[in-house]
C-alpha cells in the first residue's frame, strides 16, 4: 500500500517539477527578451519632474526595453565621488548616466564611457550649439551627447542703469566704471556693484576664468599650454581683487556662491550680477522686489557652459538600446519638454525662441575640456581664494598654480 | 594576523609615495624621490605645516591652562560631581562632524550664536570661517572647546588621588591659595599633565574632521593643516602617489612625536 | 570655608555653560523656523519628523551601528589572544612589537587612506560595510591591544597560577579566572574601539558612495540642502547622531573613565 502512495507522490513530485522548469524555461525566454536600462541622473529641481513621462513614451516606442531610472546624490562633488567608485568596477549597475559636462572628458579618458562618434550622425551634431559638443569630445571622438545647457549671465538692474542712461557694459573694466557710477548716484550704503561668486570652490574657477576672457586671454591655450599669456592673466585676477578693495563688490563676495548672490540681487541690492540663468525665473517671480527691473546681457568676453551630458557605461550590455534611450532623451520634443517643465534649457538654438538669449548661449565657451580638468580645479582653487583675498599677489597665486599643475600634470 | 591588517598599508603607502600614480587613468610609474622633492618646495605644503604648528599650540596651550582650571573647580564642588563629569563629557563624545556641524551653525554670520552676542555689543557682524584673520581661530575655540573636557577628566582623577591632609599641612603652614595651586598641586600633576600633552599633540596634530566640516581648510588655505593637505593631495587632486607622500610625511611626523615623548620620559622601558 | 552650597552651584552652572553649544543646537533642532530664539515660542519635532522620515539618516544610523559593533567585536575578538600572547607569553621581539604597537597608535587615518582604497577597490568592496569595517579595524586594533595589554598586566600572575595548581588547563584558567577580572579592560576598550568606529569620517567617506552604506558622520557632513542649508534639520540629524555616544558614554562613564586612565597612568 505505502509503496503506491510512494510512486504516486514521486510521479507527483516529478510533475510539478517538469512544470516548474517549462515554467522557468518560458519566464527566462520572456526576460531574454525584455532589455532593462538603468538611467541615473541628477534630481531634477522643483515640483514637476518630466522623466517618468518621456521614459514611459520611451518604453511605448520600443516595447521590450524597460528603463529603470535613479537619482544620483545631491551635490555635484558627491556624484562624482559616486561615479569615480562606481565605475571603476566592471559591472557599474547602469547603463545610461547623466554628467556634468566638465567630467566628461575625465571620465571618457577613464575608459568608462561608449564612444558614439560613429552612431551619431554629423548632421545631427550641428543642430546643437557647438560648445556642448566641444566639451564632450575627446582626442576627436565623441563620448556623450548634450542634454541641458547653462551659460553665465550678466544680470542688471535696467531701471538704475538707465537712469544714467547706460547700455550693458562691454569689458569689466566699464562694468566697475557703471557700477560705481550707479552706487554713487544711488546713495544707497548696501547695495552692491558687481556681485559674483568668490567663494573657494569650483564657481570661483568660473569666475576667474570668465575674467580672463573679459580680458582676452584664458586659462589653457589653443596648444593645451597652461597660462599662455601670464601677465593679462594676472591682471584679470589682480582686477577682481581690485574691485573688492574699492567697494564695487561687497567684502561677503570672498565667501559667496550663487544662492547667496542670487538672494542678495533679488533683493534689490544689487547693481550688477553673475549667475547662471535658473536666477532668471526667480527674480521674475511673483513679489520679487526686483520684478520687471532686471535685464539680461552677454558677460563680457562670453559666459563660461555649464550643463550636462548624457553618456552610455563603456561596459553595458545593451548598446543599442542605451543609445535609442539617449536619443529619445536629448531629442528636441524632450529636450523642450524638460525646459517647460523645470526650466533647464535646451542645448539646440533651435529651441531657443529668445533671440537675445539664443545669441548668449552661442557665445558660451566650455571651461577647459581636459581629462586633468578636477586636478585643474582643485589646484587653482585654493590660490585664486589667496589673490582674491588680497593674501597673494595675482601674479604670483597664479605662478604657484602653475609650478604644482605643471608637476601634477607633466606628460 | 596583526601585521597583515596594519603593517601592509604602512609599506604599501610609502611604496605608493615613490609612484606617480593616478588610479582612473591606469597611471603607474616609479618616480623614485620625486614626490619628496616636490613637497620640499611646495609652498602650500609649508603653508600647512605652519599652520599645523599653530594650530596645535594654540590648542593644546588653551586645554592645557582651561582643563586644569575646571579639574580644580570640579575637585571644589562637594554634590553632584557626577552630574558635572557628565556634562563636561558630552562635548568630548560627540562626533567630529557633530561638533563642526554645531559650531558651523554657531558661526553663521547672520543667525549664528556669536553674531548674535556680538550684536549686543558692535555693529560688526564678523565673516568668523570666511574671513581668513579669523578662520584659524574660530577652528581653534571649536576644537579647545571639544577637547579640554579629556584633559580636566585626566587632571580631576589625579587630583582626587591627592588625600587631603597635603592640603591641610599647607594651610597649616598658613600659605594661601595662590602658593598652595603653584607649589604643591601643579609638582604633582606633572605627570598627568605631561601625558596628556603628549595625547593633545597627537590629536591636535592628527585633527581631521573638524576643519573639514568647518572650512575645507579654507579660505586660501589658512585652515589647512597637514591632514587637510595630504587629503586633498589624495582625492582631489587624484594624484594618488603625490598625496600618499604628504600622508607619509605627516604620519612619520605623529609617530617621531609619539616616539620622542617616550624617550624623553622614559617610558619606552615601560612598555 | 565658603558654603559649599555656592561653590557646587557655582561650578555646576559653569559646566552648564560650557555646553551651551549643544544647547543651542537642540534648540534650533526643537523650533520649526530652526531659529534656536524662537524656542520660547513653542517646541516642535517638525525637523526630527523631516530627518527621520525623508533623510537618508535613518539608513545611515543603522548602517553607523551595525558597523561600529561589528568593529567593536572584531577588535575585541582580535585583541584579547594578541594582548595575552603579548603579556604573557614569551614571544619573540616582543618589546619591539609593542613599541611598533604603541607607535602606530599615533597614525592618522589619512595616512594609510590611499593603500586602503586600493586595497578596497581591487577587492570591489567599494560602497559595502566590510571595507569600512576593516579598515576601522585596522586603526583600532593596536589601541585595543594596547590597552589590554595594560590590563592584563594588572592582573597578578599568580592568579592564574593558582588557577592552574587547581588542575584547571591554561584555555580554562583563561575562562574562568583571566576574564572576569578582565572583563571591566576588556568593556573599557571595546567602549573606546566602538566611540572611534561611530565617530570616524574619513575612512568611512572614502570609502563610501552611496546611503547603502555611509555612516551617520558622513550622511550628517553631507546632509543634503539643494539651495537653502537646512539648518534645523542639519541640528536635528546632529543630535540622532550624537545619540549613541552620549548614552554610551552616560551609561559607562566608570569603564571609560577607567578606559581613558588606564591608557594615560601608568603607576
Amino acid at each position: 500500500m505505502s509503496s503506491l502512495l510512494r510512486v504516486m507522490t514521486a510521479r507527483r513530485v516529478w510533475a510539478v517539477v517538469v512544470l516548474a522548469a517549462l515554467a522557468v524555461a518560458g519566464c527566462a525566454e520572456r526576460r531574454a527578451d525584455e532589455v532593462r536600462l538603468v538611467f541615473r541622473h541628477s534630481r531634477m529641481p522643483g515640483e514637476r519632474d518630466p522623466l517618468p513621462a518621456l521614459l514611459r513614451e520611451f518604453e511605448r516606442r520600443h516595447p521590450g526595453i524597460v528603463v529603470a531610472h535613479e537619482p544620483l546624490p545631491w551635490t555635484a562633488d558627491v556624484q562624482h565621488q559616486f561615479y569615480v567608485i562606481n565605475l571603476e568596477g566592471r559591472s557599474a549597475g547602469f547603463d545610461v548616466l547623466m554628467l556634468d559636462v566638465i567630467w566628461t572628458a575625465e571620465f571618457a579618458r577613464a575608459g568608462w564611457l561608449l564612444d558614439v562618434t560613429d552612431r551619431w550622425p554629423a548632421a545631427e551634431r550641428r543642430e546643437h550649439f557647438p560648445s556642448m559638443v566641444e566639451a564632450a569630445t575627446l582626442g576627436d571622438r565623441l563620448w556623450a551627447v548634450p542634454w541641458v545647457m547653462n551659460v553665465g549671465l550678466l544680470y542688471f538692474r535696467a531701471d538704475l542703469l538707465g537712469r544714467q542712461g547706460f547700455a550693458p557694459p562691454t569689458s569689466y573694466a566699464s562694468l566697475a566704471e557703471q557700477a560705481a557710477a550707479v552706487m554713487h548716484a544711488a546713495g544707497e550704503p548696501r547695495l552692491a556693484g558687481f556681485l559674483w561668486q568668490g567663494k573657494q570652490y569650483e564657481g570661483l574657477v568660473v569666475n576667474v576664468l570668465e575674467a580672463m576672457w573679459g580680458e582676452g586671454t584664458d586659462l589653457v591655450g589653443r596648444d593645451g599650454r597652461l597660462l599662455p599669456e601670464p601677465a593679462r592673466a594676472a591682471a584679470a585676477l589682480a582686477h577682481r581683487r581690485a574691485l573688492l578693495t574699492h567697494g564695487i563688490s561687497p567684502p561677503l563676495v570672498t565667501a559667496a556662491d550663487e544662492e547667496l548672490t542670487r538672494r542678495e540681487f533679488g533683493a534689490g541690492r544689487g547693481v550688477f550680477l553673475r549667475n547662471w540663468p535658473y536666477a532668471r525665473a526667480l527674480f521674475e517671480a511673483g513679489g520679487s522686489p526686483v520684478a520687471g527691473r532686471v535685464g539680461v546681457a552677454a558677460l563680457p568676453g562670453g559666459g563660461a557652459l555649464g550643463g550636462a551630458h548624457l553618456a552610455i557605461h563603456a561596459g553595458t550590455r545593451h548598446p543599442e538600446a542605451a543609445w535609442a534611450l539617449v536619443r529619445h532623451l536629448a531629442s528636441p520634443a524632450a529636450q523642450r519638454a524638460i525646459a517647460d517643465a523645470v526650466g533647464l534649457h535646451p542645448t539646440r538654438p533651435a529651441l531657443v525662441d529668445d533671440a537675445a538669449l539664443r545669441a548668449i548661449f552661442a557665445g558660451a565657451r566650455p571651461r577647459p575640456v581636459t581629462p586633468w580638468y578636477q586636478t585643474l580645479s582643485a589646484t587653482l582653487q585654493p590660490e585664486l581664494s589667496a589673490a582674491i583675498l588680497g593674501l597673494k599677489p595675482a601674479g604670483q597665486a597664479l605662478a604657484d598654480a602653475e609650478r604644482r599643475l605643471a608637476y601634477f600634470l607633466r606628460p | 594576523m596583526l601585521a597583515v591588517v596594519t603593517v601592509y598599508p604602512i609599506v604599501r603607502v610609502i611604496a605608493l609615495s615613490l609612484e606617480r600614480r593616478v588610479p582612473i587613468f591606469g597611471i603607474a610609474d616609479f618616480v623614485g624621490l620625486a614626490n619628496y622633492a616636490f613637497l620640499a618646495r611646495d609652498g602650500a605644503f609649508w603653508g600647512a605645516i605652519r599652520v599645523t604648528a599653530l594650530f596645535t599650540v594654540a590648542s593644546v596651550a588653551a586645554e592645557l591652562v582651561l582643563g586644569v582650571a575646571a579639574a580644580v573647580a570640579l575637585r571644589a564642588q562637594r554634590r553632584g560631581v557626577a552630574i558635572s563629569l557628565s556634562l563636561l563629557l558630552l562635548p568630548w563624545c560627540l562626533p567630529g562632524v557633530v561638533t563642526g556641524r554645531i559650531f558651523e551653525w554657531i558661526y553663521h554670520p547672520s543667525a549664528g550664536l556669536m553674531n548674535r552676542l556680538v550684536a549686543v555689543v558692535a555693529s560688526a557682524q564678523p565673516n568668523w570661517l570666511g574671513d581668513p584673520r579669523l578662520a584659524l581661530p574660530a577652528v581653534i575655540a571649536a576644537d579647545v572647546w571639544r577637547t579640554t573636557p579629556f584633559i580636566a577628566l585626566l587632571v580631576y582623577a589625579r587630583l582626587v588621588g591627592v588625600p587631603a591632609a597635603v592640603y591641610e599641612a599647607a594651610a597649616v603652614d598658613g600659605a594661601g591659595r595662590g602658593a598652595t595651586f603653584w607649589r604643591i598641586t601643579l609638582p604633582l600633576l606633572r605627570p598627568v599633565l605631561l601625558v596628556a600633552l603628549l595625547f593633545r599633540t597627537l590629536d591636535a596634530v592628527r585633527a581631521f574632521d573638524l576643519m573639514f566640516i568647518l572650512t575645507g581648510g579654507g579660505p586660501a588655505g589658512v585652515t589647512e593643516t597637514l591632514t587637510l593637505y595630504a587629503y586633498h593631495s589624495l582625492f582631489q587632486t587624484l594624484q594618488l602617489g603625490f598625496g600618499s607622500a604628504s600622508a607619509v610625511v605627516v604620519g612619520a611626523l605623529v609617530v617621531a612625536l609619539a616616539w620622542g615623548h617616550l624617550a624623553a620620559t622614559g617610558e619606552r622601558d615601560a612598555v | 570655608m565658603r558654603s559649599s552650597g555656592l561653590a557646587d552651584a557655582l561650578v555646576l552652572g559653569g559646566v552648564t555653560l560650557y555646553a551651551t553649544p549643544v544647547v543651542w543646537q537642540l534648540a534650533t533642532s526643537l523650533t520649526a523656523s530652526g531659529d534656536p530664539a524662537d524656542v520660547m515660542a513653542g517646541l516642535s519635532l517638525a525637523h526630527y519628523r523631516a530627518v527621520l522620515g525623508a533623510s537618508p539618516m535613518p539608513r545611515a544610523l543603522a548602517n553607523s551601528v551595525g558597523i561600529a559593533a561589528a568593529v567593536t567585536l572584531l577588535a575585541a575578538a582580535l585583541a584579547a589572544p594578541a594582548a595575552y600572547a603579548l603579556a604573557r607569553l614569551p614571544v619573540a621581539g616582543r618589546r619591539l612589537l609593542l613599541l611598533g604597537i604603541v607607535l602606530s597608535t599615533a597614525l592618522p587615518t589619512v595616512a594609510t587612506v590611499a593603500p586602503l582604497y586600493l586595497i578596497v577597490r581591487a577587492l570591489g568592496l567599494r560602497d559595502t560595510w566590510l571595507a569600512v569595517i576593516l579598515a576601522d579595524t585596522s586603526f583600532a586594533l593596536p589601541l585595543s591591544i594596547w590597552l589590554v595589554v595594560g590590563f592584563i598586566r594588572e592582573i597578578p600572575r599568580e592568579l592564574e597560577e593558582a588557577a592552574a595548581v587547581d588542575g584547571a588547563g591554561r584555555l580554562a584558567a583563561l575562562r574562568h579566572v583571566l576574564l572576569p577580572v578582565l572583563a571591566p579592560g576588556l568593556a573599557a576598550a571595546s567602549l573606546l574601539t566602538f566611540l572611534f568606529a561611530w565617530n570616524e569620517f574619513l575612512l568611512a567617506y572614502t570609502f563610501t558612495a552611496t546611503e547603502a552604506s555611509r555612516t551617520a558622520p558622513v550622511a550628517l557632513a553631507l546632509f543634503p540642502g539643494v539651495f537653502e542649508t537646512p539648518w534645523g534639520d542639519i541640528a536635528a540629524a546632529s543630535m540622532l547622531a550624537s545619540l549613541p555616544p552620549i548614552l554610551l558614554v552616560l551609561a559607562l562613564r566608570r569603564h571609560l573613565v577607567r578606559g581613558l586612565l588606564a591608557g594615560s597612568l601608568k603607576e
